[in-house]
């Protein structure tokens, strides 16, 4: 009989049929000889806890997917320029503004030079960009400065590269939201006092999205770019023609002026230089693309090389753009962003100003966004090469990296707080991440270069090489200037985190070692002798059944009761000879009614007792333990057991066994 | 006019033999069902001889048996759809299928037929698909479709 089934009658009188049962079915598929694939319901929690919390969890970021339901889709150029340049573009919302801030010390006269500021760092842009569509080429499966790093410098330098780039996707969340939020602060000026609450609650929110395994592929994605950049060209296009043909540009009012002329230092090269570190950070983001040449269509490599061209070069007119009617309508940086007072001068205070902050603010946070996907992706790859705890490659339910994602959003969120939302305050800490990863990549490529020797190498290894030398450069630059303001504290950060890696990797590598098994030859069966110890409370169902799993186990088998009573003890010697005369009984009187400590006393001098000269038996500690029936009641038994448990845990040549008791064994 | 749109069938029973045509008589019933939402049942039956008694643990423990089954659910699942397996264990292949059919009320019946491309595309027809086309209660489709020659 299978199952207790009948079989079925048919039809006519001979046919009959047996249905049969498929207990697999529910949890695991048959995919190949010994083989199952296990299905949702085998992967989901069992406990009506673990289910109610699924259910939670499930309503939250949505149900499971299997690794096979991973979109793999192609981007377009025009796709794939709003997704992967929103970081970099966005870059000119605030970079504008942190030119100004640092030339205002320099008066009137200091501010009319932001212009070409800007142009010198959109020469280090084209520059820059010209050097990475080598790396677009040469690595069309993606050349991140940790990959390119890794495989032509080494393993120090790419930790560093690694440590870099982590802080950066760290900052480029703090810097994008923070400035995000002061976006919507500047039209809607009664929220100032909210914008760090607005700004966690924002990361909170991008944190959920990318944990529900939010893909950035859709056309959602590519709008806000588009929409940014449409209205930006607008605004650049009728400022211009506002002060260039209709001669409409302000200049700056007695009263600033002479409150500049207080404050006034001397316009020296330092303070150029200033400007041009603290506008250098409209650079950061450059380097998606590169990173990012396997999700174009093919043919990649030549696709993700024309869209960083595309990129730069937009980037490039924002920022000289925007900096160019900023000076000229001789805009000053106070509680409105820059980029806001520049909207409010083309557009007015209309409604157009309105959807221009809204347009900025939502490509601000897709910035934050782009971090969320590559950070964890980062991590994963660390993780994978054994420089990171291994959860960081686990994906989670929605496939998406979710201790990368959770990690990422906790640390930005803290820098807002920490920082009060203000992106002036948090940009020091940005650009010196950015150049020391693009002067570790450009370096990498070189060695690419000399190493491979392809048609034509000559011109890229110096195109390479005059990126690698210009950005080294403005990372000293950047790093000196900006010490005291927080650059310090990258450079701190970064030999932390590289030291910390290396040693996760030692630490992997050593247990590697420590694990490793010969792959030639039969292994050998068991050959230490076992003897196994039961630690007893008294004589019921739960210890019978931990004996007689104890006894298939070893020859050796002895319990063990710790007592202060002696009658106690007389009565259990009594019953335990009668009823189980072959395995022996060890009493150990605690006259100071202590359990545990001559439980474990025991079990030392046991070893201590065992011949010297041969090798040591494992003892196997079988523990008797009842089964709760619920939740609420389980903290009534087996609390001995527990610290038993604990105490003897990670003890030498000792292996703990729990036998459960449940109901109706 | 309003014919055209009428869906084929609204709950099909495909017999599975086991064979490589299996996974294409599925997915082609799969495919057509798409559209109209319609059940889906994959019956595979294990025929016992007189030797054995009728509820011989036979096909509950072999994986071979369970496979013919999950390969069809998987296939279901590729097309968005759920397909309930039903493994049987019978005397006479033919009639377990048809009372099957019957008792569940399909008004659609798939069987496979393989034939060799080489030797003219010779073919036995067998016992189990006359006997099918004798007494099925409803459409009987049979696909012929051919083995992949070694």
């Amino acid at each position: 009989m299978i199952g207790g089934r009948r079989p079925i009658q048919g039809r006519k009188p001979g046919d009959r049929r047996v249905r049969l049962e498929r207990p697999h079915s529910p949890y695991f598929r048959y995919t190949g000889p010994g083989q199952l694939t296990a299905k949702e319901a085998a992967s989901g929690p069992t406990t009506p806890t673990g289910r109610a919390l699924a259910g939670v969890r499930g309503y939250l970021f949505g149900r499971p997917l299997a690794s096979l339901e991973e979109l793999g889709e192609r981007l377009s150029k025009t796709k794939a320029l709003a997704i992967f340049s929103s970081d970099a573009i966005s870059s000119s919302a605030y970079a504008t503004e942190e030119i100004l801030r640092v030339l205002i010390f320099g008066g009137v006269a200091a501010l009319a030079l932001g212009v070409w500021v800007s142009l010198a760092i959109s020469i280090l842009l084209i520059a820059v960009a010209i050097s990475y569509r080598q790396i677009c080429i040469a690595y069309p499966t993606g050349g991140g400065s940790y990959t390119v790093s890794r495989r032509n410098i080494g393993r120090t330098v790419s930790l560093v590269a690694a440590s870099a780039l982590l802080i950066d996707y760290v900052m480029t969340v703090a810097v994008s939201t923070s400035s995000a939020v002061e976006q919507i602060v500047s039209a809607f000026p009664a929220l100032f006092d909210e914008r760090v609450l607005i700004g966690v609650a924002a990361i909170t929110l991008i944190a959920i999205a990318n944990l529900r395994g939010l893909r950035e592929a859709g056309n959602i994605f590519a709008a806000p770019t588009y929409l940014f950049i449409g209205s930006a060209l607008i605004m650049i296009a009728v400022g211009s023609f506002r002060i260039i043909v209709l001669g409409e540009g302000a200049t700056y009012g007695p009263t600033v002026v002479a409150q500049l002329n207080e404050t006034v230092q001397p316009l020296t090269a330092l303070l150029l230089l200033r400007a041009f570190a603290a506008g250098a950070v409209a650079l950061t983001g450059t380097e998606a693309i590169a990173t990012g040449v396997p999700a174009f269509k093919p043919p990649e490599p030549r696709n993700a090389a024309t869209t960083l061209a595309v990129m730069a070069g937009l980037l490039g007119v924002l920022f000289v753009g925007i900096t160019f009617l900023a000076v000229n309508f001789a805009i000053l940086p106070g509680k409105q962003t820059v980029i806001a007072q520049v909207a409010a001068t083309v557009y007015g205070d209309g409604p157009a100003f309105y959807l221009f902050q809204i347009f900025t603010a939502t490509l601000l946070f897709l910035a934050a966004n782009t971090s969320f996907n590559a950070f964890p992706r980062l991590l994963a790859i660390l993780a994978g090469d054994g420089y990171m705890p291994r959860q960081f490659a686990l994906r989670g339910d929605r496939l998406a990296f979710s201790y990368g994602i959770i990690v990422l959003a906790s640390l930005a969120a803290l820098l807002i707080i920490a920082f009060r939302g203000s992106t002036h305050l948090l940009i020091p800490l940005y650009a010196v991440g950015v150049f020391i990863d693009f002067t570790i990549s450009q370096t990498g490529m070189i060695r690419h270069w000399l190493r491979e020797r392809t048609p034509g190498y000559q011109r890229r290894l110096a195109i390479n090489a005059f990126g690698a030398i210009l950005t080294g450069i403005v990372a000293v630059i950047v790093t000196a200037v900006k010490f005291w303001d927080g650059a310090w504290i990258v450079l701190v950060l970064i030999p932390i985190l590289v030291a910390l890696m290396s040693f996760i990797r030692r630490q992997y590598e050593a247990q590697e070692k420590e694990l490793f098994v010969n792959d030639a030859g039969v292994l050998p069966g068991p050959h230490r002798e076992q003897r196994v110890v039961i630690p007893v409370n008294g004589i019921n169902r739960a210890v019978i059944q931990a004996v007689n799993f104890g006894r298939a186990l070893a020859g050796d088998v002895r319990a063990v009761y710790v007592t202060d009573d002696l009658d106690k003890a007389e009565s259990m010697r009594e019953r335990w000879d009668r009823q189980l005369p072959d395995v022996p009984l060890v009493i150990v009187e605690s006259p100071y009614r202590a359990v545990i400590s001559p439980v474990v006393a025991y079990l030392d001098i046991l070893d201590q007792a065992w011949p010297p000269d041969k090798e040591a038996p494992l003892t196997i500690v079988v523990l008797p333990e009842y089964v709760a029936r619920h939740w609420w009641d389980r903290m009534l038994y087996n609390q001995t057991a527990k610290r038993l448990k604990a105490a003897i845990v990670g003890r030498e040549h000792t292996v703990i066994a729990d036998v459960p008791y449940r109901r109706g064994h | 006019m309003s014919d055209t749109h009428q869906p084929l069938f609204s709950r099909a029973v495909v017999a599975l033999n086991g064979g490589p045509s299996d996974a294409r008589i599925v997915r082609l019933v799969a495919e057509m069902a798409r559209g109209s939402k319609a059940e889906l049942i994959a019956i595979h039956v294990v025929e016992i001889d007189w030797t054995l008694p009728l509820d011989a643990d036979i096909a509950g423990r072999d994986e071979e048996i369970q496979r013919v089954l999950d390969m069809a659910e998987q296939v279901a699942e590729e097309s968005k759809l759920t397909l309930e397996p039903v493994l049987l264990q019978a005397r006479d292949v033919g009639a377990a299928i048809i009372d099957e059919s019957t008792e569940r009320g399909a008004d659609l019946l798939v069987v496979g037929l393989p034939y060799r491309k080489r030797f003219g595309g010779e073919f036995a027809l067998g016992r189990t698909i006359p006997y099918i086309l004798q007494n099925a209660p409803c459409a009987v489709w049979v696909v012929r479709d051919p083995i992949a020659e070694e």
